[in-house]
């Protein structure tokens, strides 16, 4: 039996939180910045990152699937719900954040141009009042994420340093085992 | 004697060619797509007033004048709307007005011209080439659109820190649609 994730599922994981972390910041310094050129190149930075989080998910949803790996076979059942509820709503909200995102985007009328190249399709066409909602749901969404990342995160090390039982080193291998 | 005179009045009521056109300002417009980061960006000009005084049969004859309130820009977004009256765009304070003049109408085809003229932005005139094409409208009137290039370091529009191209070009598509009404 296989004590751990697939390399190509943890080095996803860990490459989307970076992307998820660069994306908030950039987000958050957006907000209060006032318009000049550098505001323009972070505004599509935080774009260009946050849609491959988007991009990713299909492909870490396909991999997570093949892979198989039971990870609550330790778990107690009402902690197998609440993780498997958890992790479940992080996967919707990584569909939901940068969906919302783009959306607001088009609606706002500034299509997307995926790292300078790629054009991407509007989902919607120009309207204020969309543009307004969208923005809505893209902050309520990110800030229900951040929510769920740091529950996911204290789990982990709850994990790693209370029950002892290798959660965490087994989505970073190089972590020495706590026993 | 008398059909001289019924003659003259004749040419006095309905002169050689007509008297400017009446624009139908809520069905005209003045837009633009400006590349920000590579990512074409649709603006527009809310206020501007157009002298289109031609005969349709020989519009060659006439002449267009064109004047835009720079601070009725619409640069798709509200911080960029602000931006853009200030110096180191339109400086709309010192110059308020953009005007273009014909100086010249070449016919290009059936319904098509090439209108030449002045540009005058921001201070600074260039000469500006812009394809006309009239289109009969069917309850009457005509529709005259067209497309122009230009080039915003022509007029130093957006100077300073928003210089370099690569974050906003320096190219802008220019597009009109001017519905005149007899
Ligand atoms: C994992 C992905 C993403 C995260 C974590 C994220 C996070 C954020 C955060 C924290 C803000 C600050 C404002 C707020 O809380 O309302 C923000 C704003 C924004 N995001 Fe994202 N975002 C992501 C993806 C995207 C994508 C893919 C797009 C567009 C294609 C996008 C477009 C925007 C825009 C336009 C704003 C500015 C809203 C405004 O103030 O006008 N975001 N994002």
């Amino acid at each position: 039996m296989r004590d751990r994730y697939g390399w190509t599922l943890i080095s996803l994981h860990w490459l989307t939180l970076l992307l998820i972390l660069a994306a908030y910041t950039l987000g958050t310094l957006l907000q209060d910045m006032p318009l000049s050129p550098t505001k323009l190149k972070l505004y599509a930075w935080h774009k260009w990152i946050g849609m491959l989080v988007l991009f990713l998910l299909p492909l870490r949803t396909l991999l997570r699937w093949r892979d198989g790996f039971d990870h609550r076979r330790d778990l107690r059942p009402w902690e197998a719900s609440l993780s498997g509820g958890v992790h479940a709503a992080l996967y919707v909200l990584m569909l939901l954040v940068p969906l919302f995102g783009w959306l607001h985007s088009s609606a706002a009328g500034f299509p997307v141009v995926w790292f300078g190249v790629l054009p991407l399709p509007d989902l919607v066409g120009k309207d204020k009042v969309l543009a307004e909602v969208f923005k809505e749901l893209h902050g309520s969404a990110v800030n229900l994420l951040v929510i769920l990342v740091v529950l996911h995160a204290a789990a982990a090390l709850y994990h790693h340093y209370f029950r002892r039982d290798g959660v965490l080193a087994r989505m970073l291998p190089w972590l020495r085992r706590r026993t | 004697m008398k059909w001289l005179l019924s003659v003259l009045l004749a040419s006095l009521v309905t002169p050689a060619w007509a008297q400017p056109w009446k624009v139908d300002y809520a069905r005209s417009e003045i837009r633009f797509v400006i590349k920000q980061m590579n990512v074409p960006v649709e603006g527009g000009f809310k206020r501007f007033n157009v002298t289109a005084d031609f005969d349709v049969a020989k519009p060659e004859q006439g002449m267009f004048r064109v004047e835009v309130d720079v601070a009725g820009i619409d640069t798709g977004s509200d911080e960029g709307d602000v931006e853009a009256r200030r110096p180191a765009w339109f400086d709309a304070a010192r110059h308020p007005k953009a005007v273009f003049v014909s100086k010249n109408i070449r016919r290009d085809g059936p319904g098509r011209f090439v209108m030449t003229g002045d540009l005058t932005v921001k201070g600074r005139t260039r000469p500006l080439s812009v394809p006309l094409v009239l289109t009969a409208q069917r309850p009457g009137g005509w529709l005259a659109s067209g497309r122009f290039a230009l080039k915003r370091t022509d007029f130093d529009i957006g100077g300073g820190e928003w210089a370099d191209p690569s974050v906003v070009a320096n190219d802008i598509d220019g597009r009109f649609k001017l519905l005149l009404m007899p």
